[in-house]
């Protein structure tokens, strides 16, 4: 795995909802700097969408709307070249076993986060720690 | 995002443009409570972001038309926001039409 530093971004984020939109400016805006990406718009809008869900998580649950930060790390790799979001929070630890996978034959009102998480990209993993929670979310992009 | 809405006589078209995510169903929830006719058509021609939230929001409409006794209809969905719709199968659920024209027809 290599990384050139010219193709990583780091954000602090409030944790508001109100706030998140500009994770998604900023993956839309570095991904539209490379070269050859199958169906760019499709594979641009199922990352915002899946760091959208793990942000919205961690303001309703890490947060549980007290004031906190998002620390995101975004970066474009090679061999594989994939991108990678990095998603960091300081709140409450995130129970992975206690998530419950939607049942899609019923319209479901909650539950369809984590799940778009898991569909939209290749891998999805968590590790909780005390202070420094974090996400991180891989996308193939070849 | 910016609501655009429009009453017909059975029915009200609530046309949509930009982010329809979590920072909007609030917002979103207290305009259905407004509604007083039971049939409505969300045109998301113009929405180019639909989250988890904006899902449970639609989930939350159409029960509430239908214990009205109407529907919820989608209409001019962008394909990259089609998808979400058949990745949770709520395509199956609430009925999804190519333009607001056969949506407003369909209700009759």
């Amino acid at each position: 795995m290599m990384t050139n530093l010219r193709n990583r971004v780091r954000l602090e984020i409030p944790a508001e909802h109100s706030h998140l939109g500009m994770l998604a400016d900023c993956i839309r805006a570095m991904l539209e700097r490379v070269p050859d990406i199958p169906d760019l718009d499709t594979t641009i809008y199922n990352i915002q969408l899946a760091a959208h869900e793990c942000c919205a998580n961690m303001v309703d649950h890490a947060y549980s709307g007290h004031n906190g930060l998002i620390v995101a790390t975004l970066a474009l790799e090679d061999r594989p070249r994939q991108f990678v979001v990095e998603l960091q929070d300081s709140g409450s630890t995130f129970n992975l076993a206690d998530s419950v996978e939607p049942n899609l034959e019923v319209p479901q009102i909650h539950g369809y986060g984590l799940f778009l998480m898991r569909e939209l990209m290749d891998e999805v993993s968590y590790t909780p720690m005390p202070g420094n929670n974090r996400w991180r979310l891989v996308k193939r992009l070849d | 995002m910016e609501l655009k809405s429009r009453k017909h006589p059975n029915l009200t078209v609530l046309a949509l443009s930009g982010r329809f995510d979590s920072s909007e169903s609030a917002r979103m929830n207290a305009w259905f409570e407004e509604q007083t006719t039971a049939n409505v058509v969300i045109n998301l021609a113009d929405v180019n972001f639909v989250d988890s939230s904006a899902l449970a929001v639609m989930v939350k409409a159409m029960k509430r038309c239908r214990g009205q006794k109407g529907e919820l209809l989608l209409c001019n969905l962008q394909q990259t926001v089609r998808v979400i719709f058949e990745l949770t199968r709520l395509d199956k659920a609430i009925s999804i039409y190519d333009t607001e024209a056969e949506a407003i027809k369909a209700i009759g």
